[in-house]
């Protein structure tokens, strides 16, 4: 297994942990199963959740790609959110 | 102004609003019956279809005392407790039974029961006023007294302008950026599409599209979850705004992006100066030049790092008290935080700290408060988080109480389940850092920006 492989699946595995802890902090309920086609905003969580977990995969990451990113891109779907935090990722 | 007349002016027939519920058109408001029962009454509105209200707005607008914009979202007795702190004579709603028993005044669910309910006699006031709780989640929502004329000042209401638009409405109509989009489509001859407020957002934008939405207004927020929500690619846009919160660069331009037909504004409005103004330029801020060249004929200057507008048609005054609140020279403190940078004025913030989350207002005080509350807790300081989906959320930093080594995880747990027990969502700081003291400035007091 190459280094970039063990990021791509640090990155995902931390981005389904810290989810699955906002997701029950915020609705009380435990979050769903989530596949690539998820629709993030179909999950229940609201766009307070989603800030707040930006702001816990910075902390957990240690960056926000959507402040480094160059683009301005809203991912819709689980997959384009992790494939996001993979492709902005600090070399 | 009077509503009624206002669309009974509208040069021909057309369908101002088309909600789940019906359509109201320009000359089934014009062809409804005067109710002179309600003449001097105050009525307490709660209904969910805004068709159904506005058709009640148009018979009660110069002819009842006030009327009272009670959410179809509130819970009865908070409903029943709003419309008796408004001394409301009676209240049309959806569901009389909801309120049974929980007030003095009389419900009714329709506009002639109303009138058959009514003791009339009253005389009917030169202006009715139109009654809105502010937005507050917390407490007992304040009630503001507002007129048509002062609710419509920012508007366009030229009818011919309105006729191709077709507006879509995402707020609650009770609240004022909700009533702000009725009445801007409503009074400019535009139709009105009012999907059900608590419909999921994705439900909402199906119903834009399928009845060809031309006009979009939200918070740079709500502007974020709309781009992540599949389908929003198939509205066909020719407007877009932005306000309640600060636009930044890349929110307009995936906006104008995905939108590439529509001309995108964000707002910037003062209540209390009693002004707005739009930048359509697709960038953050606004151009320096407004500074000498103002738009929309009011005028605007940087003092001490604050925003200060003078708008010379309209002498500022709070309501209820008429003290008036602009400097001897009439310019007014707008109290956001400003800076002037690459030819450019780009809002920071408030200048009092207050945080804005999501279009939702956080004062940092509270959240201290409740943090101080807490015993391990010897010192709190609460600033804001620039957040790339809410603009803002809330942090903190605390200073623990006691002795020797904390345990830094286990304090952290405690004090934010003390926050969540005590403070709405969007007031819990998201962020919580364990730190042995904090910067003050020279004047001795909590320096609030971000670490």
């Amino acid at each position: 297994m190459s280094d970039l492989t063990i990021g791509v699946e640090h990155v995902r595995a931390t981005i389904l942990g810290v989810f699955s802890e906002v997701y029950t902090g915020q609705t009380g309920a435990s979050a769903p199963e989530m596949t690539d086609a998820t629709v993030l905003l179909d999950t229940g969580l609201d766009s307070l959740g989603f800030a707040i977990l930006v702001t816990r995969l910075e902390e957990e990451l240690g960056y926000d790609p959507f402040s480094l990113s160059s683009e301005a891109y809203y991912p819709q779907t689980f997959g384009e959110f992790v494939a996001f935090y993979r492709e902005n990722a600090p070399r | 102004m009077i509503l009624r007349a206002h669309i009974a002016g509208i040069e021909d027939d057309r369908e101002l609003i088309r909600s789940p519920a019906g359509r109201v058109t320009r000359d089934a408001i014009a062809a409804l019956p005067p109710l002179p029962a309600a003449a001097g009454a105050r009525i307490a509105l709660c209904v969910a279809d805004p068709a159904a209200a506005l058709t009640a707005l148009a018979v009660l607008d110069g002819t009842a005392e006030h009327v009272v914009l009670l959410s179809p979202g509130a819970a009865p007795d908070l409903a029943a407790r709003l419309a008796a702190d408004s001394r409301c004579d009676a209240i049309l709603c959806d569901d009389p039974d909801r309120f049974d028993g929980r007030t003095a005044a009389p419900a009714f669910d329709s506009l002639s029961a109303l009138a058959d309910g009514l003791a009339p006699g009253k005389s009917s006031p030169e202006t009715t006023r139109w009654v809105m709780t502010t937005s507050g989640t917390t407490g007992v929502p304040k009630l503001v007294s507002h007129t048509l004329a002062s609710l419509s000042r920012s508007a366009r209401t030229d009818p011919a302008r309105g006729r191709d638009q077709r507006w879509g409405l995402l707020y609650d109509y009770t609240r004022f950026a909700g009533l702000q989009v009725l009445l801007q489509s409503v009074l400019s001859g535009a139709m009105l599409i009012a999907p059900a407020f608590d419909a999921p957002l994705e439900d909402k934008l199906a119903m834009f599209a399928a009845q060809g939405c031309t006009h979009l207004s939200g918070t740079p927020t709500l502007w974020r979850r709309i781009l992540m929500t599949p389908g929003h690619e198939r509205l066909a846009l020719k407007q877009v705004t932005l306000g309640g919160e600060i636009a930044d660069d890349r929110i307009l331009a995936a906006v104008a992006a995905a939108y590439p037909g529509a001309r995108v504004a964000h707002i910037f409005a003062s209540t209390e100066a009693g002004v707005g103004f739009s930048v359509a330029d697709g960038r953050a801020g606004f151009p320096e030049t407004y500074l000498s060249a103002p738009p929309s004929g009011v005028e605007l200057c940087v003092r001490n790092g604050r925003l200060h507008v003078r708008n010379l048609q309209v002498s500022p005054a709070y309501l209820g008290s008429g003290a008036a609140f602009a400097g001897d020279d009439g310019w007014v403190d707008t109290g956001d935080a400003v800076e002037r940078r690459d030819g450019r004025v780009h809002f920071l913030g408030r200048a009092n700290g207050v945080i804005n989350v999501g279009g939702d207002k956080v004062h940092p005080e509270e959240v201290e408060r409740v943090l101080l509350s807490h015993p391990a807790v010897a010192a709190a300081r609460v600033y804001a988080k620039a957040n790339p989906i809410s603009g803002a959320l809330v942090a903190a930093e605390i200073v623990p109480s006691g002795q020797g080594t904390v345990d830094a995880g286990a304090l952290r747990d405690a004090v934010r389940a003390h926050a969540v027990s005590h403070l709405d969502r969007h007031k819990v700081p998201v962020l919580i850092r364990i730190v042995a003291g904090f910067a003050v400035n020279p004047a001795g007091k909590l320096m609030r920006t971000e670490p």
